[in-house]
C-alpha cells in the first residue's frame, strides 16, 4: 500500500493597512495523511512493477479505463474487481501537449531546460493518463502521433515506474 | 417548479491586487452597500437570509462567515455558506436562488455575498486543496507530491487550462493570436468598468504576444490577475421586485453541473479525459438552464453573454458550449467584433474573469454583470437593449460548470 506524507509550512501575517507588520507567526505544521489506494489502483501498480500496463472495461459500454477503476460514472455500472481485465500495449497515441518553463513543487528550477508534457491515450484504452515526453523538440511534437512507454530501470510499483513516452 | 425569483440588484467592491486600506468584513461591506444603493427600496433590515462563500483556506481563515456576519446584517438571521472551488460564486448565486425558489415561511429576500482576499493569504497553500488538479485526490491515487510536477507540471488552474488549449487550438486551427485578441478585448472592456481590476484601455495583441510562457500556449500577458474584491446579489420574488426596483430581472434557468471525473490524467473516465475541450459539463448545463427558461434558441434568443473565462482558450470554449455560436466559429467572431460592446452578441462587457479574478467572488459576478446588464445599470453598458442574458461559472478541476439564464420577463407558465 502506498503511503504519502505532506508536510506543510504556515506562516502568518497581519497586515495594517500601512502594511507595518504587527504579528508575524512563522512555524513549521507538520501534518500527516495516509491515503489507500484501493485493490483496483493496487492491481494496476502491481503491473506497473512488471512493467505491464492493465486496464478494465465497463461490462456495459465496454470503455476500457487505464488506470482501471472500480464504478464506470458513465454507465453507473461497478465492475468486478477480478472481471474483466485487459493487458494493454506499451503503445498509445498522443492526445495533446503543453509546455512549461516551471515546475509546480520546485521553485529552484525555474531556469532549467523546458519540459513537454503530453495526455497519452494507451492503444486499446478510452482514457488518457499525463506523462512527461522525453527526448522530443517541440517542434517534433505533433497531435496525434505515437508514442511508446519508457520505463525506469528499477521499478517499484507506483506511478513513477513509468519515466515518460518517447517518439516511436 | 419553485417560485418565481427575481434579482432586485446588485452591487460590486472596488476590486484590486491588494485592497490593503481594507479587511475581509469591509471589503464584504462595500460590495454589500453598493448592491443596496442599486435598489432604494430595500434596506439592510428587510432581509430575511443570507448566504456567503469564497474559497476554502485562500486566507487562511476558517468560517470567515461567522465573522462578517455583522458586516453583513446577518446577525440573529438565517445564514449558509457554501463552497465549490471555482465556481463558488455561481453556487452561492444559486443557492440565493434556491433559497427563495423554495417559499420558506417568511423567506422572500436574500442577500447572496462571494468574495475573496487574496492578497492576504497564500494562495497556494489554499491551491494545494483546491487547483492542484485535486491534490489529495491524486494523493488517494498514489501519486505523492514529489511526482505530481512529472504529471500537471504548472499546476493550478493553467495546468487544466493549457490541455484545454492546445486541444481547441488544434482542433479550430488558430493561432495565438486569436487567444490575445480575446484579451485584448477583455482588458479594453475592463478600462470602462469602475470596479475592474486590470484597465488597459491602450493594449495591443503585439503586447501581450510579447510576453513569455507561463505554460504553453498561454502567456503571462493571457492569464488573469488575482484580485480582492467582493460581489453581492439581491434576490426575491416575484412580488417584492415590483416594489423594490424599477427593472426587476427574473431568473428563469440555473443549473451546476459536473460532467465527469474531475482529475485530469489518471482517474478520468469520460470524454473529457482524451479531449479536455469538449466539456460536456457545459453542454448539459446550457440544456438544463435553457429548458428550464424556455430558451429554445440560444444564439437568437440571449442577447448579452459573462463567461467564466481566466485564459482566452476558455472564453472561446464556452461560448461555442453554451449554444451562443457553432462549434469552432468563436475565433472569427471575435475578429469580426460581433462579441464587442456594440456588437450583435455582446461578451463579457466587464472585462470579465481575464481582466478581474477574486476567484470566490468570480464566478457570481459573471450573472450579476449580466443581470445589470438587462436593468441598464452596467459600467460598460451595451448600446442594444438586453432582454435575455446569461452568466457561466467554470470550477472544480476540469469541468464544473454553473450556469444562470437571466430575463426582464418571468418565465412562461406551462
Amino acid at each position: 500500500m502506498i503511503f504519502i506524507i505532506i508536510l506543510i509550512i504556515i506562516k502568518n501575517e497581519i497586515k495594517m493597512s500601512e502594511e507595518k507588520v504587527i504579528v508575524a507567526n512563522k512555524g513549521l505544521v507538520r501534518a500527516d495523511f495516509a491515503f489507500w489506494v484501493g485493490q483496483y489502483l493496487d492491481k494496476f501498480y502491481d503491473g506497473l512493477e512488471n512493467k505491464k500496463i492493465m486496464g478494465n472495461k465497463c461490462p456495459k459500454c465496454g470503455d476500457v479505463f487505464v488506470p482501471p477503476r472500480k464504478i464506470c460514472g458513465k454507465c453507473n455500472v461497478v465492475i468486478p474487481l477480478d472481471e474483466n481485465w485487459v493487458d494493454l500495449p506499451e503503445t498509445g497515441t498522443l492526445m495533446n501537449f503543453t509546455i512549461t518553463p516551471y515546475r509546480i513543487n520546485d521553485r529552484t528550477s525555474r531556469k532549467a531546460k523546458d519540459w513537454t508534457i503530453g495526455m497519452i491515450q494507451i492503444d486499446g484504452s478510452n482514457t488518457s493518463v499525463v506523462y512527461r515526453l522525453l527526448n522530443m523538440e517541440p517542434e517534433d511534437i505533433k497531435i496525434g502521433m505515437k508514442v511508446k512507454i519508457e520505463w525506469n530501470e528499477k521499478t517499484k510499483g507506483d506511478p513513477s515506474d513509468i519515466k515518460g513516452f518517447l517518439k516511436v | 417548479m419553485g417560485r418565481q425569483v427575481a434579482i432586485a440588484s446588485a452591487g460590486f467592491s472596488e476590486h484590486a491586487s491588494k485592497r490593503s486600506d481594507v479587511s475581509m468584513p469591509e471589503l464584504v461591506s462595500e460590495a454589500i452597500e453598493d448592491c443596496l444603493k442599486n435598489a432604494p427600496g430595500v434596506e439592510i433590515g428587510d432581509i430575511d437570509a443570507f448566504v456567503n462563500g469564497n474559497m476554502p483556506a485562500f486566507e487562511g481563515s476558517n468560517i470567515p462567515e461567522l465573522w462578517m456576519t455583522d458586516w453583513m446584517g446577518a446577525r440573529n438571521k438565517p445564514l449558509l455558506r457554501v463552497t465549490t472551488g471555482g465556481t463558488t460564486g455561481g453556487t452561492v448565486a444559486i443557492s440565493g436562488y434556491y433559497t427563495v425558489a423554495a417559499g420558506l415561511p417568511g423567506i422572500d429576500t436574500v442577500l447572496a455575498v462571494a468574495f475573496e482576499q487574496q492578497s492576504q493569504g497564500d494562495t497556494s497553500v489554499g491551491l494545494a486543496s483546491v487547483a492542484y488538479g485535486e491534490i489529495s485526490i491524486l494523493n488517494t491515487l498514489g501519486i505523492p507530491y514529489e511526482q505530481i510536477s512529472r504529471l500537471l507540471s504548472a499546476g493550478a488552474a493553467i495546468g487544466v487550462a493549457a490541455y484545454q488549449a492546445t486541444t481547441y487550438m488544434n482542433k479550430t486551427k488558430i493561432k495565438e493570436e486569436d487567444l490575445a485578441r480575446v484579451v485584448v478585448q477583455n482588458r479594453r472592456n475592463a478600462a470602462k468598468t469602475w470596479w475592474a481590476h486590470l484597465k488597459m484601455p491602450n493594449l495591443t495583441i503585439e503586447e501581450v504576444l510579447d510576453t513569455p510562457y507561463v505554460q504553453y500556449p498561454l502567456r503571462y500577458g493571457m492569464v488573469c490577475p488575482a484580485s480582492d474584491g467582493a460581489c453581492a446579489m439581491l434576490f426575491t420574488t416575484e412580488e417584492k421586485a415590483k416594489d423594490i426596483c424599477d427593472i426587476p430581472v427574473y431568473v428563469n434557468g440555473v443549473a451546476s453541473v459536473a460532467n465527469e471525473t474531475a482529475v485530469l490524467g489518471y482517474d478520468g473516465s469520460g470524454s473529457c479525459q482524451i479531449d479536455p475541450s469538449m466539456q460536456l459539463g457545459a453542454i448539459r448545463s446550457a440544456e438544463l438552464t435553457y429548458s428550464q427558461a424556455g430558451i429554445s434558441f440560444p444564439r437568437k434568443e440571449i442577447d448579452y453573454a459573462e463567461v467564466y473565462s481566466p485564459f482566452p482558450n476558455q472564453e472561446l470554449m464556452w461560448v461555442e458550449k453554451l449554444g451562443l455560436f457553432e462549434e469552432a466559429t468563436a475565433p472569427e467572431m471575435y475578429e469580426a467584433g460581433v462579441t464587442a460592446v456594440n456588437g450583435e452578441l455582446p461578451v463579457n462587457c466587464s472585462g470579465g474573469v481575464n481582466a478581474t479574478n477574486a476567484i470566490g467572488a468570480s464566478a457570481m459576478e459573471r450573472p450579476a454583470e449580466a443581470a445589470l446588464q438587462i436593468m441598464g445599470k452596467a459600467s460598460n453598458q451595451v448600446p442594444k437593449t438586453v432582454h435575455t442574458s446569461i452568466g457561466s461559472g467554470w470550477g472544480g478541476s476540469l469541468n464544473l460548470i454553473t450556469l444562470m439564464a437571466m430575463s426582464d420577463q418571468p418565465r412562461r407558465k406551462f
